[in-house]
């Protein structure tokens, strides 16, 4: 397992996010979690990169318990995110962006930097090229140089991705990442996943309304209602669970 | 026509990131360094030297301090009127006690104190933003200001407070002191604005920079692509202190050559550098260029203009400087952030595609 989330419960004052949470995520495979509006499931994201401390639970990552952490040191560890709320940073270009990503991996310090020449751009040119692999995946040549308030809702959810994979992550958080998009996008934004996951063997942890996109590429579902799990299994299973129908299918169809 | 990119395809990403990316551009910028360097010092007297090019070289390093915290990092500072006077103290008092030193390391000496004194004040950084953070090196600007009124030992007991630089020689050649040449003190200045913006250039365009602007733009979603804010804002007060250090002490040593905290480093210096970052643009070293060479060459032309050519009152041309540069805040603050070098950049766009905008 590449991840253990163990009796995890998290409260905003009286607000229960998440009671008593236990799942795994296995290596190499695409975790959905499914449940209502406010079940908690952003929050259970923001517990596992370490942006949340729950009151009470463990995450176990590669095998050891994290103790505390802050989302930076997560962020080294292999842990990306987008979120449900696209977080660009506005003042940069598209390449900046997904440039952003790859901060955890700068291996030049300071004095390098400052003098540039040598190892510090030359190891500029080698995130650059690593970027514009990216870049062609996710088929965002055209807009590079554009800084990113001023693209689509579409495309910056792609360009977040970008600064996602830029970070060569093991873990693969994504918040929503088909929200308020047409037929045609959804279907891109699934073959990026499904291709990332195939290609390079990224674990993959996804939120998702959509359960077509739900039953087309997840491996198994977490299903969450009111901060609690109601369900936990291959989309096949989940589908025909009643405590599912009753309260997600059910509301949602 | 002439300025064009067309046969310029950039091959390598070196090309690509390259400071001036278009031919002209590069040829513009060795001739601009070429004028500097070998032409201006030949005919330079003393009333280009004290009202135009040191002011607007030493003002210069400290716009680019400031952007690297503002612009860049996007920490509000109205401390830099304080962090230029501990720059300047510190440079008088290894001048004193250690006659020996060069001038050119008490000068970078200077800026390493002040970027000790601005990690320090840039600790509330990491709890308050914005408004409430400006409030925070408000104080600093006071509270350092006060110190070196009132503690004498920062002006070696001296009877009226002010400190005077003693001579010191580079290469043989006095570079402050009463016996200057002009030209010195021009070229003295002209190498540390080079080098230091040539560093600052370098840092900005590559991970340090990006982990400032992440900052600048959203600080949450730094932390979480991995940027450690603590590191990232005090690194940018450290640099940044650096920079306003050395452009106090060059604004001491070398320009004023005498210098009284209140007076030289007031709250007015604070607002001063702020606006020429404002109107040359946050977020970019050519704009701190532009906008000190702005702030500094303005003055002068409107009194030339308005006093010497229409004969007003010159207290009536100060009035209208300040309604002046009022105005031209409000204008960048609210339509062009980025200052006169955006400006800059979107004629550059046009004249490109000139005379076929489509
Ligand atoms: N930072 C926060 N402060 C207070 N309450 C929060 C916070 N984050 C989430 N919550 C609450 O936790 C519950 C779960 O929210 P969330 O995890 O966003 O749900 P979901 O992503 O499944 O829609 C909601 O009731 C929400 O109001
Ligand atoms: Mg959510």
């Amino acid at each position: 397992m590449l991840m253990e989330v163990r009796g995890v419960s998290l409260r905003f004052g009286g607000v229960v996010a998440l009671d008593d949470v236990s799942f795994d995520i296995a290596k190499g495979e695409i975790r959905a979690i499914i449940g209502p509006n406010g079940a908690g499931k952003s929050s259970m994201l923001n517990v596992i990169n370490g942006f949340y401390r729950p009151q009470q639970g463990d995450i176990w990552y590669r095998g050891q318990k994290r103790e505390s952490g802050k989302p930076h040191k997560i962020a080294g560890e292999g842990i990306a995110r987008t979120f449900q709320n696209i977080a660009l940073f506005e003042g940069m270009s598209a390449l900046d962006n997904i440039m952003c990503g790859r901060l955890t991996l700068v291996r030049s310090g300071f004095w390098k930097q400052l003098l540039w020449w040598g190892p510090a751009e030359r190891e500029e040119f080698e995130h650059r090229e690593r970027v514009e692999h990216i870049i062609d995946f996710l088929e965002i040549q055209a807009i590079r140089k554009t800084p990113v308030g001023q693209l689509p809702y579409g495309l910056q959810k792609r360009v977040e991705l970008g600064r996602a994979l830029a970070s060569e992550p093991t873990l693969l958080l994504l918040d929503e990442p088909m929200a308020g998009m047409n037929n045609e996008e959804k279907e891109d934004m699934c073959r990026f996943v499904l291709d990332v996951n195939e290609e390079l063997g990224t674990t993959i942890v996804l939120i998702e309304h959509d359960m077509g996109v739900v039953m087309d590429i997840a491996d198994r579902v977490v299903v969450m209602d009111h901060g609690q799990l109601i369900a936990d299994g291959i989309p096949a299973e989940i589908m025909h669970n009643q405590d599912v129908i009753d309260a997600y299918l059910g509301v949602a169809h | 026509m002439f300025y064009r990119e067309v046969g310029d395809y950039k091959t390598t990403y070196a090309d690509d990131s390259q400071t001036f990316p278009i031919r002209f551009d590069r040829l513009r910028y060795f001739f601009v360094l070429f004028v500097a360097i070998a032409i201006v010092p030949l005919w330079i007297d003393d009333y280009w030297s004290n009202a135009v090019l040191v002011p607007f070289l030493v003002w210069s390093v400290a716009a680019i301090g400031l952007n690297i915290l503002t612009g860049y990092c996007g920490q509000i500072s109205l401390g830099t009127g304080g962090f230029m006077a501990v720059g300047a103290f510190a440079c008088y008092k290894l001048m004193t006690q250690f006659p020996e030193l060069n001038i050119v390391f008490c000068i970078l000496a200077s800026g390493i104190v002040t970027s000790a004194v601005g990690i320090v004040f840039g600790l509330p950084s990491l709890r308050i933003k914005g408004f409430y953070l400006a409030v925070a090196t408000l104080a600093a600007q006071f509270f350092l200001v006060w110190l070196f009124n009132k503690v004498p030992w920062f002006y070696n007991y001296s009877f009226s407070g002010q400190i005077t630089a003693p001579e010191r020689t580079v290469f043989g050649l006095p570079v402050t002191g009463p016996n200057v040449e002009p030209w010195a003190q021009y070229l003295i200045c002209l190498a540390f604005v080079f080098v230091l913006a040539w560093g600052a250039r370098n840092l900005t365009r590559g991970a340090l920079g990006r982990k400032w602007m992440a900052i600048r733009d959203m600080d949450i979603a730094a932390e979480i692509i991995g940027v450690d804010p603590l590191r990232a804002k005090l690194s940018a007060f450290a640099i940044s202190s650096f920079y306003v250090g050395v452009a106090g002490a060059l604004y001491f040593a070398v320009y004023l050559g005498a210098v009284e905290a209140t007076e030289a480093f007031g709250i007015n210096q604070s607002f001063l550098v702020l606006f020429m970052i404002i109107i040359g643009g946050l977020g970019s070293i050519f704009g701190a260029l532009i906008g000190a060479a702005f702030m500094v060459l303005m003055p002068i032309v409107l009194k030339n203009i308005l006093t010497g050519g229409l004969n007003w009152e010159p207290s009536l041309a100060t009035h209208v400087e300040f309604m002046l540069v009022g105005c031209l805040i409000m204008v960048f603050l609210i339509a062009e952030p980025h200052g006169i070098s955006q400006l800059w950049n979107i004629a550059k766009q046009k004249l490109r595609l000139w005379p076929f905008p489509h």
